[in-house]
């Protein structure tokens, strides 16, 4: 029997893995790597940054500039002499003011009546059966099968034959037609992850159709509805076209208004068209602030089913 | 629990959906009453009330000017205008519609280019006997005309032509404006010697303003149109577009500029002559940190091919046209006063430096001691013509496949030759249409 001598670890020594040169090197590889692995990373993060928020910059720092400075050759990165008469002579212009609150009723209609009907009609298609249900299924979807320029000239005719050309109905009722098709699939989605035990133990209990949907399915499908009614809303804010055909100065809304204001036959105001087109954004952004976690978590409710 | 998949069934069905949908949309649509059967959109054409439709309506620039023209003919005719806008780039295809739909009425103010696609929707009240009274130039006079009928009485007549930096030609070397392609030549390699990243001729080469090409094919002796035939892709247009690649492979024009890069070129001393409209002078000087730009900015007869030709530039402006029906009669009187009244056309000429259309309104002393716009009167809009596409519906899309086919020239992708041949082809496909 061989006896050995060992000294005897101490604690931190015995906790410490078994070092040798070998696995030395390996860990230093394997740092290297992770370390490249982070290099590369945030690199990425930067340059998918840098691309996604320059524009951004970009509006910021032309809002800022004097017409002088925007058309400066070679373009500068940061503007050296600061003006805020943009914004100032934004707050002296009743008319973009005007532009705005009528952006904000047309959007916010087009918001609710979206999602009020998309709403009905998403339980509908979910959770009832009844001959034709798939087709009008595919009807609503094929309506957002041809560009929205081939629908402008009938919709036009139409308003135009019920008197309705130049009002806030019109608008709604256009942007509405757009905005509804994906508002009922998205809200179909939910309701079909709604388990229908759920619906039939609030039948037992003796709730109503109408009652169950209201009480039980609607709240479940809340964050949803959220995100269904920002989507109609921002659609609605930033649609151009329709809101150019359809209404008339009195009731246009801020996209053809500042395009009209601000990019003339002869030149466009870019600083000024910047400025404003950064503050009349603030409203989408806290919207977005506030609700953003329901936009995430309602595109993606419907996306797996129990 | 339903599935929301789609099957191929189901795909076909959808497609099928779709077109019965668009089928229907289409004949609702064709249901609906429309005024594009009947040559007046209706109402009373004795009333004193109108509408005034014009892009300028909305623009900082030009609203406070115009508004200050109804408001004093509202109050002298107790009457009330209605002011109607669109986007100036959308405003063709805005007017197009409303005016076929029939909504729009009175008075419409139209770019030159845009009269003859609007006269022949047959809307348009003709003018002939108006347009006796106005004391209006011979070159507005058929800036109004189509198909040999006064459509529209002229408020503002100009050109687009070459502007030339008095202060680089000097700096240069060069005396006076150079008259022919040869000299104009020579001036351009003079100012590209001068370095510091001078761009000679700031000449549009992108797609969107390379129309500024049809007055240089003139020039060479296209005449781009010759009756009915399409004369694009003859020799001379050949010539022109050979010569143009030719500036743009010597540096002697830059890549990628269009109306806005020229005038920043300019504007910042980085280049000695541009195209633009009169009314150029304005808008370049402003955006300009060189306060003295404005003096050096000076209207230059586009250089011939051979010395005696004439000088070509494209004719530029807007007219007032009527539509038939309400208030027609007060919104002709009201377009008269407008584009022919001596102080209304001189104070919108002070505010606007857009030149009056009138005989009497151009000796106006207030115009007539301006002399960058008797200058530009004299030298090119003068010899000025209309672009014998702009009586095709179409000529938005004419441009834009010219303009194509050149710019491949200046990239390298095709030959002058074959780009003018299949340049002609596609405008002449396009007229068919």
């Amino acid at each position: 029997m061989t006896s050995t001598t060992s000294t005897p670890l101490s604690g931190t020594e015995r906790l410490r893995p078994h070092t040798t040169s070998a696995g030395r090197t390996s860990r230093r590889r394997i740092r290297k790597d992770l370390l490249r692995s982070r290099i590369a990373a945030w690199t990425a993060v930067l340059v998918i940054g840098a691309f996604g928020m320059l524009p951004i910059y970009w509006l910021l720092a032309t809002a800022l500039s004097s017409p002088e400075q925007t058309f400066q050759f070679p373009p500068k990165l940061i503007p050296t002499e600061i003006t805020f008469s943009n914004f100032t002579a934004l707050a002296e212009n009743d008319q973009l003011i005007k532009y705005l609150v009528n952006s904000l009723i047309v959007a916010s209609i087009t918001a609710v009546l979206s999602v009020v009907v998309a709403t009905y009609m998403g339980y509908s298609f979910s959770k009832f059966r009844y001959r034709g249900r798939r087709s009008l299924m595919h009807l609503v979807l094929a309506s957002q099968m041809f560009p929205q320029a081939v629908l402008l000239v009938t919709l036009y005719a139409v308003f135009s034959s019920f008197g309705l050309l130049n009002t806030y109905t019109a608008l709604v009722l256009s942007f509405t037609t757009f905005t509804m098709p994906l508002c009922v699939w998205m809200l179909k989605g939910i309701f079909d992850t709604i388990p229908d035990a759920l619906l039939e133990a609030a039948s037992i209990d003796g709730a109503s159709r109408w009652r169950t949907l209201h009480s039980i399915v609607a709240p479940l499908a809340a964050p949803g509805m959220i995100a269904a009614g920002l989507f109609a809303f921002v659609r609605g804010w930033n649609d151009f076209i329709f809101a150019v055909t359809l209404a008339d100065k009195e009731k246009q809304t801020l996209p053809p208004g500042l395009v009209s204001t601000y990019i003339g036959e002869f030149q466009t105001a870019w600083p000024e068209l910047m400025a404003a087109s950064l503050v009349v954004s603030i409203p989408v952004v806290i919207a977005f602030m506030f609700l953003q976690r329901y936009l995430v978590g309602g595109m993606t409710a419907g996306s797996v089913k129990s | 629990m339903t599935t929301s998949g789609i099957s191929r069934r189901g795909a076909l069905r959808m497609f099928g959906i779709g077109a019965l949908s668009v089928a229907g949309a289409g004949a609702l649509g064709a249901c609906a009453p429309s005024g594009a059967s009947t040559s007046s959109n209706g109402g009373d054409t004795k009333s004193k009330d109108f509408d005034f439709t014009s892009w300028s309506l909305n623009e900082e620039a030009a609203k406070p000017s115009i508004e200050k023209i109804i408001k004093a003919w509202e109050k002298a005719e107790g009457s009330r205008i209605r002011a109607v806008s669109y986007p100036y780039n959308e405003y063709l295809s805005q007017l197009t519609l409303k005016l076929g739909g029939g909504e729009t009425t009175g008075a419409v103010h139209l770019d030159i280019a845009w009269l003859a696609a609007i006269a022949q929707m047959g809307k348009l009240a003709e003018l002939d006997s108006t347009a006796m009274k106005g004391g209006y130039t011979n070159v507005a006079l058929e800036s109004g005309m189509y198909d040999g009928k006064q459509y529209g009485l002229p408020w503002n007549t100009g050109s687009i032509g070459v502007i030339a930096n008095s202060k680089l030609l000097e700096k240069a070397g060069i005396k006076k404006h150079p008259t022919t392609i040869e000299e104009f030549e020579g001036a351009l390699r003079e100012l590209k010697g001068l370095g510091n990243g001078i761009v000679p001729y700031a000449a549009a080469t992108k797609v969107a303003q390379l129309k500024d090409i049809f007055p240089w094919m003139q020039t060479f002796g296209c005449t781009l149109m010759d009756g009915d035939e399409v004369t694009i892709g003859d020799d001379a247009s050949i010539d022109a577009v050979t010569w143009y690649k030719k500036l743009h492979d010597e540096k002697l024009i830059a890549s990628d500029v269009d109306r806005f890069d020229a005038r920043a070129l300019f504007g910042q001393g980085k280049a000695a002559f541009y195209d633009d409209a009169i009314i150029g002078k304005g808008v370049t000087s402003a955006q300009s940190k060189d306060k003295t730009l404005a003096d050096a900015m000076q209207p230059m007869k586009r250089p011939v091919l051979r010395s005696g030709d004439t000088p070509q530039a494209l004719l530029w402006g807007g007219v007032i046209a009527i539509v038939k029906g309400k208030g027609q009669d007060a919104a002709t009187e009201f377009a008269l006063h407008t584009t022919s009244d001596r102080a209304t056309t001189t104070e919108y000429f002070a505010s606007r430096a857009l030149p009056p259309s009138t005989t009497v309104g151009l000796s106006d002393p207030k115009v007539a001691q301006d002399t960058f716009t008797t200058e530009w009167t004299e030298k090119i809009t003068d010899t000025a013509t209309g672009s014998p596409f702009w009586q095709f519906a179409q000529n938005a899309q004419i441009e834009e496949a010219v303009a194509k086919q050149v710019q491949a020239v200046l990239v390298g992708k095709s030959k002058p030759k074959d780009a003018m041949k299949k340049a002609g082809e596609e405008v002449a496909a396009l007229i068919r249409r």
